[in-house]
């Protein structure tokens, strides 16, 4: 495998638990969409941080080992993960605590089960929600995130990714795989705007964080707290006009033809 | 040589490679021998579904640029105008159903497997924009693989914002049908198209968010009878209905008659 998607991909890599024990001393896990079940690849629900303010958190997790990458699906979410973070979306509104998302995932879950129960209805739910939620939302690439199953997430005010994370319309592989085995897999990352520097250049990105330094866990828990607290002197109508502009900035730069 | 048929004149059926000539097609594109129905093209599409000479297209000229110079897209841009006569794989505009007025955003699968791109999800939207400036219902037919991988996330995020827009037009209380037609994935699948209010499917659509090769590449399985098939979709209950080509137009004509958007259907 790729060095780059190997790392992203390792059994070491700082993960969303981690940062979620950190982040929130209390926190109370949020189960199950009330009617499929509940998926073990996310971790929702909400606290209080040290400094006392209120979160709600979704974290995707790919597990640590062949039991739990196995048990959470190598972190590709089920409808009812969707519809699970969907629900706990829709909670945090009610109480007015900002979302954070921490992901790294490859994508939403691609099986006859999710077809069967609407995967594709569960995902643009998802979007829409993250849209026009009236309550600050933001989003950490720990590792990956692709398709319109990272999007869900992504949907944010505040996109913010490790140095070396990827964020992109599709795996690296599936790149490679529409051109025929032209280009290797990590030819293909090089193909595409996917990197976490590139990403920030174009505009997308509002934060790049080094993923090597000591303190990472404790930096990251402190660079999410003063976003939220920036991003909640906002209204809720200026919340959704500004992550709607945020990405059609980014496509601006795609000229009209 | 007048007495030579034109090219064309024979193809062969996508499902069950039998011959089928031009006239056997018929109206609806349907082969006379496995009943398959044809992928129709956009202009096929509109002169189905909408009043003679009431469709007036939108952006009918915006092109796209490949910016991030992704191999072989140019060629494969080139190829798809060529062999479409369009410029992009979305046509938009206003058109009539029994003189009931509605905007047409109708998608085509022969351009690039209908893939939505930054033109692409320009066009939507801005169609999306003027059918609420003009209080008008909007009819968006679908026919996609999903986003072009080709652009990368610049691609992707046509998916919200496109969503942004639904969000709009729905708060001004116009409906929004969603046809979905063979192929619907992916992209497009998970973002506008199950964003209607009423969503209904053409016979024989395949429909869903991850294709069978994709499935069978995460875990060789045995896919059910019907796998994605709009009937096994409106039995899971994720369709208000299925209908059959030549009843789609009298359906959507019902569909407006009865949100009374309008009011009257509107004469002359």
């Amino acid at each position: 495998m790729d060095e780059r998607l190997r790392r992203l991909r390792a059994a070491d890599r700082v993960s969303a638990p981690t940062i979620i024990k950190a982040l929130l001393p209390t926190f109370v896990a949020q189960h199950g969409d009330r009617l499929l079940g509940d998926d073990s690849a996310l971790i929702a629900g909400f606290g209080r941080t040290t400094q006392q303010q209120g979160l709600t958190v979704l974290g995707i997790d790919r597990g640590h080992d062949l039991t739990t990458r196995r048990q959470k699906n190598g972190g590709a979410l089920t409808v009812a993960g969707y519809r699970t973070a969907l629900r706990v979306i829709q909670h945090a509104e009610k109480f007015g605590l900002p979302v954070v998302s921490l992901i790294n995932m490859p994508g939403a879950d691609a099986s006859p089960k999710s077809e069967r129960y609407g995967q594709s209805q569960a995902i643009a739910d998802m979007i829409a929600a993250m849209g026009q939620l009236t309550v600050p939302n933001m989003v950490v690439f720990l590792g990956e995130g692709h398709s319109g199953g990272a999007l869900a997430f992504a949907n944010a005010n505040v996109v913010m990714m490790l140095d070396d994370s990827l964020f992109n319309v599709a795996s690296p592989e599936a790149v490679a795989a529409i051109l025929h085995g032209q280009q290797s897999v990590s030819e293909a990352i090089d193909l595409l705007p996917m990197t976490a520097s590139e990403l920030q250049q174009r505009g997308l990105v509002d934060d790049v964080i080094d993923h090597r330094q000591a303190t990472l866990v404790d930096m990251l828990c402190q660079r999410i707290q003063d976003t939220v607290t920036e991003l909640q002197k906002q209204s809720a109508i200026d919340l959704i006009a500004q992550r709607e502009a945020k990405f059609k900035d980014f496509m601006d730069w795609w000229p009209q033809g | 040589m007048s007495h030579y048929p034109a090219a064309g004149t024979w193809t062969s059926c996508p499902a069950c490679g039998r011959h089928v000539h031009q006239s056997q097609w018929g109206r609806w594109q349907q082969c006379p021998y496995c009943h398959y129905w044809q992928r129709l093209t956009a202009n096929e599409r509109l002169t189905q579904l909408v009043d003679p000479e009431s469709f007036e297209a939108l952006n009918s000229g915006m092109t796209t640029q490949d910016e991030l110079h992704f191999p072989n897209y140019t060629e494969k841009l080139a190829q798809a105008r060529a062999t479409t006569g369009q410029a992009e794989a979305v046509t938009t505009g206003w058109a009539r159903l029994a003189n009931w007025p509605a905007m047409l955003i109708v998608m085509d699968s022969h351009f690039m497997m209908g893939t939505l791109n930054t033109t692409v999800t320009r066009k939507i939207i801005a169609a999306l924009q003027q059918a609420r400036q003009r209080q008008v219902p909007v009819i968006m037919v679908t026919a996609s693989g999903g986003a072009r991988m080709q652009e990368g996330l610049y691609a992707l995020v046509g998916m919200n914002l496109i969503l942004a827009e639904v969000a709009r037009f729905s708060a001004a209380k116009l409906p929004l049908i969603t046809v979905l037609t063979d192929p619907t994935m992916g992209g497009v699948s998970a973002s506008f198209a199950f964003k209607g209010d009423i969503i209904v499917a053409e016979a024989g659509a395949k429909i869903g968010f991850a294709g069978a090769r994709v499935i069978q590449q995460t875990m060789p399985t045995v896919l059910p009878a019907g796998f994605q098939s709009a009937t096994s979709l409106l039995e899971q209950g994720q369709l208000d209905a299925v209908v059959a080509r030549p009843q789609l137009r009298d359906y959507l004509v019902t569909i407006l008659a009865s949100y009374q958007q309008s009011g009257r259907p509107q004469h002359g």
